[in-house]
């Protein structure tokens, strides 16, 4: 067992190299939401069991299936209202099952990248060779419903097993969202390729916040709200980065779709804000600041 | 049916005061009354959970709060402690120094291989250091065998004292978790203060077969660990349950003449979050705001307290 991914290096939140985003923005500004199929029957995985009860479990089933078919068209219609792109972590399955949410994601001019090919799928206990042919297929499936090339990962539920982001790397994924360990870009060490690590998030992130910690609405866009402005303003030092995952089948409900209206609405009403795509974040802090934070590290972090 | 056996309606400890000689019971109101610098009602600690957690620690006895509670490897619990340590203490330090408050960092010892540059940036801040144990995963507990444990306290008071000397006197033992050896093994360790034990809001002398320590408060009730990570509280009902507690114990001294401690313990990869660190700063001046508070270490109001309870 390790004792630690090993990925990355200690990288003190002081006298880093300054990233300057496009614009003169201080913050990048993402929005990922997470379009997912958790079969109704899935095999099991020796670490961890799909459902909480057994299967079927109509109750879990159904409740992320209303992300498919009311809470997501809800959730891109108010990103749509705020010009803001979804980054989406896309099970890759959801281009055979529901061609008409893809198709609304690219009229929209959405980033497509993969969250593997079901929710419940887990990569635990994968071998290499599986877990490069699912990243392959993924790689083709999203260029065929799209066009897009894959550039972006994320493991789904982030069940990652010991070996995966350096198969990622020698993959061709450019950026990687396993890691949590950052608000900003960092290299991340593989035994080949290239791969860095842009930050995604489970602080503001709408599963741990409604599902696991029985946030009310109002609270988790003040807590989103919070997350920007303290960004925002650390973001005059070095550009940060600021992800806003998000699941339809909970963003989405009735109860709660103000509440995404409210931070989009404080986020674009802002001028320094640089609304990107994962996509893009990874490119720009490749092409300007990796190799700075590379000297960086490797001068001692002075 | 057998019943349970005789000796369990026995009770060989049952005497007036506590089931155990550590320490002798003492009700509040008895303590012997202190004075702070300048007359201050309440000592103000700002008590900083700095802990490493493998990625493989042990799940055995109990997950330490904040351990890796999903399935190995769990990049996300691990990744998001480690946050803590990147970046969630700068910001703490930043809050903290703005307003001139010292604090406290109750350290997992191998923090200080890890990190140095971290370990730099905490001499700067004149943060005072307390030996955490070697990590999150290395707790102390009955399962662990006497000489096992020695060596991994001994370990961890040296890898600390070899970076920043002997200032390094406080101990807290992970998770608040101890086996029935671990203040004796702390105090042969050369330790003169341990927190952890959750008893108090003033110190008290505990006796160990190494000789005396020093009992400092450590509320894991009133800590951001229990309210925003186990129960899931929102950050201001954490916050604002340290202004309620600041405003009793204020009063508290103020009708005994006598002077209280608050202590605020925090953890970087909880409060120091963008989200949190907001609230965290308003809290910081709400306490001030209040005022007659007397900043200080754990180990400086130890000191204090000694010096007029001997």
């Amino acid at each position: 067992m390790l004792s630690e991914p090993g990925h990355y290096d200690y990288m003190p939140w002081r006298r880093r190299p300054k990233i300057t985003w496009p614009n003169g923005a201080r913050i990048a500004f993402w929005v990922a939401p997470n379009i997912e199929h958790y079969e109704l029957d899935p095999p099991p995985n020796a670490r961890r069991m799909p459902w909480t009860r057994p299967q079927p479990d109509v109750l879990g089933y159904s409740w992320r299936d209303y992300g498919n078919r009311v809470g997501f068209w809800r959730m891109a219609d108010v990103m749509a209202r705020h010009g803001v792109r979804g980054s989406v972590s896309l099970n890759v399955a959801v281009c055979d099952h529901y061609p008409e949410i893809i198709e609304r994601c690219c009229t929209l001019d959405w980033e497509l990248f993969s969250h593997g090919t079901y929710n419940t799928r887990y990569f635990y206990g994968m071998t290499e060779d599986q877990q490069r042919a699912v990243i392959r297929e993924n790689r083709e499936t999203i260029k065929r419903a799209s066009g897009q090339a894959l550039d972006g990962w994320l493991t789904p539920a982030i069940s990652n097993d010991e070996t995966t982001q350096h198969l990622l790397a020698e993959e061709g994924i450019k950026y990687t969202l396993d890691m949590l360990h950052d608000d900003q870009p960092t290299p991340i060490k593989v035994r080949s390729g290239h791969l860095i690590s842009i930050p995604y998030s489970l602080e503001i992130n709408d599963v741990p916040l409604l599902a696991m910690r029985n946030t009310p609405p109002e609270r988790f866009a003040a807590i989103c709200k919070a997350q920007f402005d303290q960004l925002y303003e650390e973001g005059t030092e070095s550009g940060t980065v600021m992800c806003m995952p998000l699941h339809p089948f909970l963003i989405g409900q009735p109860h709660r779709i103000s509440a995404l209206d409210d931070v989009l609405r404080h986020v674009v009403a802002h001028d320094k804000v640089w609304l990107a795509t994962g996509r893009e974040i990874a490119a720009w802090y490749t092409k300007d600041h990796l190799a700075e934070a590379q000297n960086w590290i490797a001068a001692g972090t002075p | 049916m057998k019943g349970l056996p005789e000796d369990y309606l026995q009770y060989p400890a049952r005497r007036r005061g506590m089931d155990h000689a550590i320490y002798p019971f003492r009700a509040l109101p008895n303590a012997r009354p202190v004075t702070w610098p300048n007359g201050a009602h309440v000592a103000l600690c700002i008590a900083v959970h700095m802990g490493h957690f493998p990625m493989d620690m042990p799940l055995k006895p109990f997950i330490a709060p904040g351990g890796m509670e999903r399935p190995y490897p769990s990049y996300w619990d691990y990744t998001l402690r480690d946050y803590g340590n990147r970046i969630g203490v700068y910001r703490l330090m930043q809050s903290l120094a703005a307003r001139k408050l010292p604090a406290t960092a109750l350290l997992s010892a191998v923090l200080a291989q890890r990190y140095p540059a971290l370990m730099d940036d905490l001499a700067a801040a004149q943060w005072e250091i307390a030996c955490a144990g070697l990590d999150m995963g290395r707790l102390h507990h009955s399962g662990v065998p006497r000489d096992e444990e020695r060596a991994t306290i001994q370990e961890a008071a040296g890898l600390l004292r070899a970076r920043f000397g002997t200032a390094v006197r406080g101990w807290h033992s992970p998770a608040h978790s101890e086996s029935s050896h671990t203040l004796r093994l702390v105090a042969e360790s050369g330790f003169s203060f341990t927190t952890g034990w959750a008893n108090d809001d003033m110190p008290y002398v505990m006796t160990t077969e190494a000789g005396r320590l020093v009992c400092m408060p450590l509320s894991q009730d009133l800590s951001d660990q229990r309210m925003l990570h186990q129960q899931h509280l929102a950050t201001e009902d954490f916050t604002n349950a340290i202004l309620t507690a600041h405003e009793t114990l204020d009063r508290e001294a103020q009708e005994t003449d006598s002077g209280r401690i608050l202590v605020v313990p925090i953890t970087p990869w909880l409060m120091g979050v963008p989200h949190r660190i907001r609230a965290f700063n308003a809290m910081l001046d709400g306490i001030m705001a209040r005022g007659n508070i007397w900043p200080a270490t754990m180990g400086q109001i130890a000191d204090h307290w000694v010096a007029q309870n001997t």
